[in-house]
């Protein structure tokens, strides 16, 4: 098996990406409650804008950096103008609401920029090959990787480091009580979403050179997110990144293993942890 | 009081009245398409006893309705000789046993959960069916020809549109009645009952999770009856039937035509098929159209079409000065 470190990287690589898409996801089910189905396409949106940008100026670094403030903005809306008006009548509303805004997305993208592949290539230090463990391999497929620990990393010291992170999970428990005491309980809500929504445009930037760039990409990278947060458990960001990886691995190796199996192998893996243990394998019992 | 009782029952004839004399109305193409609106009538039916009745949001209603457009074609296919009965018995067999056992697994959650897991399964058997190719035929889908349907006394000949309407709309017409008797049998208000206060039903004695298993695999079994007339009717079954945007469809159907009401979201069909058909003629952009009016009336009109007209028949019986009749009726019950 020489061909095996090198799936071990791209199953990495791809645990990566997955992460960065349900991390934002699972954060946002787990301090608002809500399952958010338009998470995919504001990733998609993520890459779609990257891919303007890219064709405008060339610098990768930019985008990576502005998508996810045009993201932010695009959530800040939905949240403040969309979600918080359908809170009242329900999870019903709630899910129904973010799925018809997936489904204005996806339309919206093939109008824009049409029902087919975009390539995204990109020069630099990024785009080149380096020397690792005796075999040559893609700068960019490490990066993913590095850019998915930051994140966790950054998201864990913010949750449970600093004193934002306190008032986001005193504002989970008894979100009256919050307000009560003075912290704008709505306003954290609306930054919660708007901050998984800038992730998913992040998440979106990054997937853009690796997968391409088509409206198809959404729900792709949606079943498998929700594989992610249905395995780790919902809410959990720890067991968002344990999911992350197996998964990742899972169809890296799957695809070298037992090709005709591949696809069914995620689903499979799902249904045995939902016999087992319906909550995931880092949930609370509900 | 007698006219309030009835009034299901005469509009359940007038219905049947009128679907009778459609084909002599009607030409071929419109004779098509409300034949498929009749099929999805069924469908957007089976859906809103899961959405509306008990308040179960699904995503993977498609899989059903798949699973029962493929197995006429596949049986049609392999099986020579299969009559018209026995292609539908077996759909029929095949859902009810993919919704038992599915339900079984999915229904241990509830909300948010449930209908994230049943998006899930629901990929799973899109992707057998785009990969096992040998029997699903994979992109390319099945093409079969309608069989004779047996009588016992006679055989019909249901190669043209024409048979195959009056059938559809016997056998459909049937299975949505039967849909509406079910929600009238006490299992049926049960399952109304269940969604209000899950707790009390189960201090009274019930077994919500009995109940809502039946529930989920009837739907099941029906949803699969309108794929297996799906089928029949295009003489054709690719994996689009079995595909989440089947489950889109059915969604935004029965939210438009309004999810409170057995009948809302037949008009939901109607409309939306309607739409569809001269839409699509007009512009490309018909399911962006479709997407905003759905997310306009989840922020604005959660009772869809038929809290439109509600609305509009209550705005025009108090101009008229009868009074609210929302409360005249339960005065008189």
């Amino acid at each position: 098996m020489s061909d095996f470190p090198v799936f071990f990287l791209h199953g990495l690589a791809y645990a990566g990406l997955l992460f960065l898409v349900s991390a934002g996801l699972t954060l946002v089910f787990g301090m608002m409650n809500v399952l958010n189905f338009a998470h995919a396409a504001m990733y998609m949106l993520g890459a779609y804008f990257s891919y303007t940008l890219l064709q405008a100026t060339d610098q990768f670094w930019l985008s990576l950096m502005v998508c996810p403030i045009l993201l932010f903005v695009v959530g800040a809306l939905i949240e403040r103008f969309l979600l918080r008006r359908v809170h009242a009548f329900g999870h019903v509303h709630e899910l129904l609401l973010t799925f018809g805004l997936a489904y204005i997305i996806t339309e919206v993208v093939k109008w824009v920029w049409g029902n087919f592949p975009l390539a995204v290539n990109i020069g630099g230090f990024l785009g080149d090959t380096v020397e690792i463990v005796g075999i040559t391999y893609p700068v960019y497929r490490i990066f993913i990787f590095v850019c998915a620990v930051f994140v966790g990393t950054l998201m864990a010291l913010i949750l449970y480091k600093t004193r934002l992170g306190i008032i986001l999970r005193a504002a989970v428990n008894d979100s009256e009580m919050v307000n009560a005491l003075g912290f704008n309980v709505p306003l954290v809500f609306m930054g919660v979403f708007a901050f998984g929504a800038a992730l998913s445009g992040f998440a979106g930037v990054i997937a853009g050179p690796l997968l391409s760039t088509y409206p198809g990409m959404a729900h792709e990278i949606l079943i498998d997110a929700f594989v992610v947060i249905v395995v780790g458990g919902f809410g959990s960001l720890g067991g968002a990144v344990i999911a992350s990886l197996i998964i990742g691995e899972l169809q890296s190796f799957g695809v070298l293993l037992f090709p005709k199996l591949s696809l069914a192998l995620v689903y499979l893996l799902m249904a045995a942890v939902l016999i087992v243990k319906p909550s995931g394998l880092f949930g609370e019992k509900q | 009081m007698m006219t309030q009782k009835n009034a299901p029952y005469l509009l359940i004839a007038a219905l049947f009245a009128l679907g009778a004399v459609m084909p002599l109305v009607l030409k071929q193409y419109h004779l098509n398409m409300l034949t498929e609106i009749i099929v999805f009538a069924l469908y957007a039916v089976s859906y809103n006893l899961l959405l509306g009745y008990a308040g179960l949001l699904s995503f993977g209603h498609a899989m059903f309705f798949g699973m029962g457009a493929f197995t006429v074609a596949v049986s049609l296919i392999h099986i020579p000789g299969l009559s018209m009965w026995s292609a539908i018995g077996l759909a029929l067999a095949m859902t009810t046993a993919v919704g038992f056992v599915a339900g079984g697994l999915l229904l241990r959650h509830k909300g948010s959960y449930f209908a994230l897991l049943t998006l899930a399964f629901n990929s799973l058997f899109y992707a057998v069916a785009t990969k096992w190719h040998t029997v699903t035929g994979g992109d390319d889908g099945l093409s079969i020809t309608r069989p004779d349907l047996a009588l016992g006394f006679t055989t019909v000949s249901l190669a043209g549109i024409e048979g195959f309407y009056w059938f559809t709309l016997v056998i459909i017409g049937a299975a949505i009645v039967f849909c509406w008797y079910f929600t009238q049998t006490a299992m049926g208000q049960t399952v109304l009952m269940m969604r209000e206060n899950e707790e009390r039903m189960k201090f009274l004695g019930y077994n919500t999770n009995v109940s809502r298993l039946i529930l989920f695999t009837f739907t099941g079994a029906v949803a699969g009856l309108a794929g297996a007339f799906y089928t029949l009717h295009f003489q054709f079954c690719s994996q689009s039937a079995i595909s989440v945007d089947m489950t889109t469809t059915v969604l935004l159907m029965t939210f438009v035509g309004g999810t409170g009401t057995f009948w809302g979201p037949m008009l939901g069909v109607l409309v939306y098929v309607i739409l569809q058909n001269y839409l699509s003629d007009v512009t490309d952009r018909w399911p962006l159209f479709m997407g905003l009016i759905f997310v306009f009336m989840v922020l604005f009109i959660p009772g869809g079409l038929t809290q439109i007209i509600q609305s509009a028949r209550n705005l025009f019986a108090g101009k008229r000065g009868t009074g609210k009749p929302i409360e005249a009726k339960e005065a008189s019950s």
